[in-house]
C-alpha cells in the first residue's frame, strides 16, 4: 500500500510540477524541485519494492466497475529508468532549453515532460484496460507536442505529425486488443487469466499486442516514424523518448503476456527472429547517419530489436516450461532495458551539448571536438563503449545474458530462431562498434571541419552533471552486475505469475561467473591505469601541437580528412537506404566530377511516403463536397436522415 | 381535442413559415408554433406533475419572449426585411413542405408507437417541423432566416421529446431549452459579426472562410 502511494504521490507532483510550469513567469526552482521530488519518491518505493518489498495495490471503481493501480516488480523495473532519466533531464533542460527561450515554447516544453513523466508513471500501474489505454493516449499526445516543440521548421511538423499517425494507429490496434481481451476473463481488469483456452486466442492477443505496441517500440516495419521524431526532438526529450517512452512498448508486451495462462509455442521464436532482424536494420542504417541525433535514433531501433530478441526468448523459455531459457531471456532483456536507458540518454545529452555549442546536426561539418569540449567527450566516451557493448560496461552484460540465452536454447533444439539470434547478434554487436567508433571518431577527434567548431566550449555544470551521473552508472552497473541479480529475479518472478518456478534463478545461475567477470575487468581497468600512468610519466615534457604525418602530401586541408561516410563506405552493402551517385572517369585529364549520397528511409521514405502521397491525391476529389457553405452541409444531414428515414421504411418491404 | 388542435396549428404554421418572404413574419409564426408547443403539455393533461408545469412555464418564457427579444434586438442591428432570393423560391418551398408533411405522415404510420399513445398526430407533426426547420437552414440565404430555422428544428425536437415527457429526467428538456437560448444568443452576435464583417448578413460571403 504504502510503495504505491508513494509512486502515485510521484505521479502528483510531476503532473503540478508541469502545471506550475505552464503559467506565465512561472517559478522555475518550485517546478523542478516538485519534478525531482516526485522522482525520488518513485526511484524509492521502486527500489523498495525490489528489494523486497511485497506488491502494493489500489482499489478504486471506474463508473461503478472495479479497476486497479498496482505495483509490481515488472512495473518497478521501468519506474526505475523513468524517473532515473526524468529528473536527470529535467536537470539537463533547465539551461539546454531555457525558459526565457522564443516565445513561450520552454514554457510548452516543460509542461509536456512533465506530463509525459506522470502519465507514463500511470500507465506502468495501471492495472485496467480503460485507464492503460488513457495513460497510453496521454504520453502519446504528450509526446506529439515534445516533438513538436520547435514547430516553426517544416521538418519538425512533418515528424510530429507521422509520430501522431503511427501511434494512433497503434493505440487503435491496442484498443482491439484490450477488447479481446475483456472478452476473455470477463471485465477490463487486468488480472491474471486462469486457464488457457486455445493457442489461437493467446496468439491473437499477442499478435495485437506486438503490432499495437511495436508501433511504439518501433520493431521492423514499423519503426518509420521514429528517426526523425528523436532528431526534431529537444535532446533531452529525445533522451526521454529513446530511454522510455519505446520500451513503454516492451513493457506492454511483457505486461499482457504475464497475464496469459500460457504463451503458444511459435510466437517466442517469432519475435525473436523479428527483434533479430530489426536490430540487423537499425544498425545497418545506423551506420549511413549523417545526422548524429539520427544515427542515435537508429541505434535505438537496433537496441529495442536486442531487447525484442530477449523477450521472445523469454517466450519460448515460458512456452516450453524451461526455466532457465525464461530467466535469462527476460533478464537479459529488462536489463538491457536499464543499460540501454542509461546510455542512450547519456548519448542524446552529449548530443545535446553538441547542438548546444555548434548549431548543427551534421557530422560532417564537426570535428576535433574533444579539444574544445574535453568534458563532453569524456563523459560521453563511456556511452560509446556501453553501445558497442564492450566491457567493461553495462550493455556487455546484457547481451552476454543473451547469449548465454541463445546458446542455451541452441543445446536444447530450438534452433532456427536461436541461431538467427546468435548471428545477428554477432553481427549487431560488431557493426554497432564500426557506427560508434565512426561517432565518436567523426565528432571528437581529427580537425574541425567547419568554422561551426571554432567557438564550441564546454555546457554549463547543469548539463554535464548529469551526464557524468549517467557516465558513472555505465560503470559502475558494468562491475557490479552481481548486485542486480536478486532484483532480475524478481522481475522475471513477476512476468509468469502462478507457475512454480524454482526463485532466484539467475542469482543462483550467474553469481559466480559475475563475480568473476567483475574481477578480470577491474584487473584489467586496473592494468589500463596503470600502464596510462606510466605513459604519462614517460612523457613529461608538454607535446608539441604538430599535424599529423600526412603522407607527403603538400597541402593538408581539413576537409581532406576521412570523413564520417567515407569511413562507412567499406560497410555500404548493409546500409539498405544509402544511394550514391558515383561520377565515372573517362580519359586521361577527366573534368570535374561531383560525388553525391544520400539517405532515405527503405520503409517509411521509399516504400510508403510514394504510396501515402498518391492515396492522399486520390481523397482530394472529395474536396468538392466541402463547398464552405453552412446550407450545403445541412442538405447533407438532411439528405442522410432522409436516406435513413426511406432505409427505415422500405427495409421491411424489400428484405420481407 | 385540445391536443390536437394545438397540433393542427403547428402544422400550419409550418406553411406559413416556408411560404413568407417577410423576416418579420417568419420571427412571429415561429414564437406562436413555440408558444404552443410550450402549452402542449398542460393541454395533454399533465398538470398535475410538478417538474412538467415548470418545464411548460419556462419553455414559454425563453421562447416567447426571450427569444424574441433576442431576434428584435438583431432586426433592429442588421436591419433587414425581407429575404430577397432564397436558394428555393417560395413556391417550391411549399410544395415541399407538402411533401414532407406527407412523407412525415407515410413514415410516421410505419414506426411502432408504444402502445396506448393517444395522440397519434405527434410523431408525423414532430418530423414535419423537423424538416421544416431543416427546409428553412437549407433554402434560406439570409442569416437571421438560418437562426429562425434552427428554432423551427428545435420545436420539432421538443415536440418529439413530449411524446416520452413522463419518463423523460426534467435535465434533458432543461438542457434542450437551454442549448436552445445560447444558440440563438450566440447567432444573433454572430450575425451582427457577420454584417459588419462583409456588410451584408448574406451567408454565402462566408465561403470565403473556406480553407
Amino acid at each position: 500500500m504504502l510503495d504505491v502511494a508513494l509512486v502515485l504521490a510521484s505521479t502528483g507532483c510531476w503532473f503540478a510540477g508541469a502545471l506550475i510550469s505552464a503559467v506565465p513567469r512561472a517559478p522555475e526552482r518550485l517546478a523542478t524541485g516538485l519534478g525531482l521530488l516526485g522522482s525520488l519518491l518513485a526511484l524509492g518505493a521502486a527500489l523498495h519494492l525490489l528489494l523486497g518489498g511485497a506488491v502494493s495495490g489500489l482499489d478504486f471503481r471506474v463508473w461503478g466497475f472495479p479497476a486497479r493501480l498496482e505495483l509490481d516488480a515488472l512495473s518497478a523495473a521501468f519506474l526505475l529508468p523513468l524517473h532515473l532519466v526524468g529528473g536527470l533531464g529535467l536537470i539537463y533542460g533547465q539551461r539546454y532549453w531555457p525558459l526565457q527561450l522564443a516565445w513561450g515554447s520552454g514554457r510548452s516544453l516543460r509542461f509536456f515532460y512533465g506530463l509525459l513523466v506522470a502519465a507514463m508513471t500511470l500507465l506502468f500501474l495501471a492495472r485496467h484496460g480503460l485507464v492503460f489505454l488513457v495513460a497510453w493516449e496521454l504520453m502519446a499526445v504528450s509526446a506529439f507536442f515534445l516533438v513538436g516543440t520547435e514547430h516553426e521548421k517544416p521538418e519538425v511538423r512533418r515528424a510530429s505529425w507521422v509520430y501522431l499517425a503511427c501511434t494512433h494507429t497503434g493505440t487503435l490496434l491496442l484498443t482491439a486488443m484490450v477488447i479481446l481481451m475483456a472478452q476473455r476473463s470477463g471485465g477490463l481488469l487486468w488480472t491474471v487469466l486462469p486457464t488457457a483456452t486455445s493457442p489461437w486466442f493467446e496468439g491473437g492477443i499477442l499478435l495485437l499486442a506486438v503490432a499495437g505496441f511495436g508501433f511504439k517500440m518501433g520493431v521492423l516495419p514499423l519503426h518509420f516514424w521514429l528517426p526523425s521524431a528523436h532528431a526534431s526532438a529537444p535532446s533531452h526529450v529525445s533522451a526521454i523518448l529513446s530511454a522510455v517512452m519505446l520500451k513503454t512498448g516492451i513493457y506492454g508486451i511483457l505486461r499482457v503476456s504475464s497475464l496469459l495462462p500460457d504463451i503458444p509455442r511459435g510466437v517466442g521464436g517469432m519475435l525473436l527472429a523479428l527483434g533479430a532482424l530489426t536490430a540487423l536494420y537499425g544498425v545497418g542504417n545506423a551506420l549511413a547517419q549523417r545526422d548524429y541525433k539520427r544515427l542515435l535514433a537508429y541505434s535505438s531501433i537496433e537496441n529495442l530489436g536486442i531487447i525484442a530478441m530477449g523477450v521472445g526468448l523469454g517466450w519460448t523459455g515460458r512456452a516450453t516450461h524451461d526455466p532457465w531459457l525464461m530467466a535469462l531471456g527476460f533478464g537479459g532483456a529488462v536489463f538491457h532495458v536499464w543499460n540501454h536507458a542509461v546510455f542512450k540518454s547519456l548519448l542524446f545529452y552529449g548530443a545535446g551539448a553538441l547542438l548546444h555549442a555548434t548549431g548543427t546536426r551534421d557530422m560532417e561539418a564537426l570535428g576535433g571536438l574533444a579539444r574544445r569540449m574535453p568534458r563532453t567527450a569524456l563523459t560521453v566516451f563511456p556511452a560509446v563503449l556501453a553501445v558497442a557493448a564492450l566491457p567493461p560496461f553495462n550493455a556487455f552484460l546484457s547481451e552476454w545474458f543473451l547469449y548465454r540465452g541463445l546458446f542455451a536454447s541452441l543445446g536444447r533444439g530450438y534452433p532456427w530462431s536461436s541461431a538467427l539470434g546468435l548471428v545477428a547478434l554477432a553481427l549487431v554487436g560488431g557493426m554497432a562498434a564500426v557506427a560508434f567508433a565512426r561517432f565518436f571518431g567523426t565528432l571528437f577527434l581529427g580537425s574541425p571541419r567547419s568554422g561551426l567548431v571554432d567557438h564550441a566550449h564546454d555546457p554549463a555544470a547543469s548539463m554535464l552533471l548529469p551526464m557524468a551521473v549517467l557516465a558513472g552508472l555505465c560503470l559502475a552497473v558494468g562491475l557490479g552486475a552481481f548486485l542486480l541479480l536478486p532484483l532480475l529475479d524478481r522481475v522475471i518472478a513477476a512476468m509468469a505469475p502462478g507457475t512454480p518456478w524454482p526463485p532466484a534463478l539467475l542469482a543462483v545461475g550467474l553469481r559466480v561467473d559475475l563475480r568473476l567477470l567483475a574481477g578480470v575487468e577491474l584487473g584489467l581497468l586496473a592494468l589500463v591505469g596503470v600502464g596510462l600512468a606510466w605513459l604519462h610519466r614517460q612523457a613529461d615534457a608538454p607535446e608539441a601541437d604538430l599535424p599529423t604525418w600526412d603522407c607527403g602530401y603538400a597541402a593538408p586541408v581539413a576537409r581532406a580528412q576521412y570523413t564520417g561516410s567515407s569511413f562507412a563506405d567499406a560497410w555500404a552493402p548493409v546500409q539498405p537506404g544509402l544511394r550514391a551517385r558515383r561520377p565515372r572517369f573517362r580519359g586521361l585529364f577527366p573534368g570535374g566530377a561531383s560525388f553525391r549520397q544520400a539517405f532515405r528511409d527503405p520503409v517509411g521514405e521509399v516504400f510508403l511516403e510514394p504510396r501515402v502521397v498518391r492515396v492522399a491525391e486520390r481523397l482530394l476529389r472529395f474536396r468538392r463536397f466541402q463547398q464552405g457553405h453552412l446550407p450545403v452541409y445541412l442538405l447533407y444531414v438532411l439528405l442522410t436522415l432522409l436516406g435513413t428515414f426511406l432505409w427505415m421504411l422500405l427495409r421491411g418491404r424489400l428484405l420481407g | 381535442m385540445l391536443p390536437d388542435l394545438l397540433i393542427a396549428l403547428t402544422m400550419l404554421s409550418n406553411f406559413s413559415l416556408v411560404a413568407t418572404s417577410r423576416v418579420a413574419k417568419a420571427i412571429q409564426f415561429a414564437v406562436l408554433q413555440g408558444v404552443l408547443l410550450g402549452l402542449m403539455p398542460l393541454a395533454m393533461g399533465l398538470g398535475r406533475h410538478f417538474h412538467i408545469v415548470l418545464l411548460a412555464v419556462a419553455a414559454v418564457t425563453v421562447k416567447g419572449w426571450l427569444i424574441p427579444f433576442l431576434f428584435r434586438r438583431a432586426l433592429k442591428q442588421v436591419q433587414i426585411k425581407r429575404e430577397v432570393d432564397p436558394t428555393v423560391g417560395y413556391t417550391v418551398s411549399l410544395m415541399l413542405c407538402a411533401l414532407g408533411t406527407g412523407l412525415s405522415l407515410l413514415l410516421a404510420h410505419n414506426l411502432p408507437l408504444k402502445p396506448g399513445t393517444e395522440y397519434v398526430l405527434m410523431v408525423p407533426a414532430s418530423l414535419a417541423t423537423l424538416f421544416t426547420g431543416f427546409l428553412l437552414l437549407v433554402s434560406r440565404r439570409k442569416a437571421l432566416m438560418q437562426v429562425v430555422g434552427y428554432l423551427v428544428l428545435e420545436n420539432g425536437i421538443y415536440l418529439f421529446g413530449l411524446l416520452l415527457v413522463e419518463d423523460m429526467p426534467a435535465l434533458v428538456e432543461a438542457g434542450i431549452l437551454l442549448d436552445l437560448f445560447v444558440g440563438i444568443f450566440v447567432m444573433g452576435i454572430v450575425i451582427n459579426h457577420i454584417r459588419v464583417a462583409f456588410d451584408s448578413t448574406d451567408t454565402r460571403h462566408l465561403a470565403e472562410l473556406k480553407d
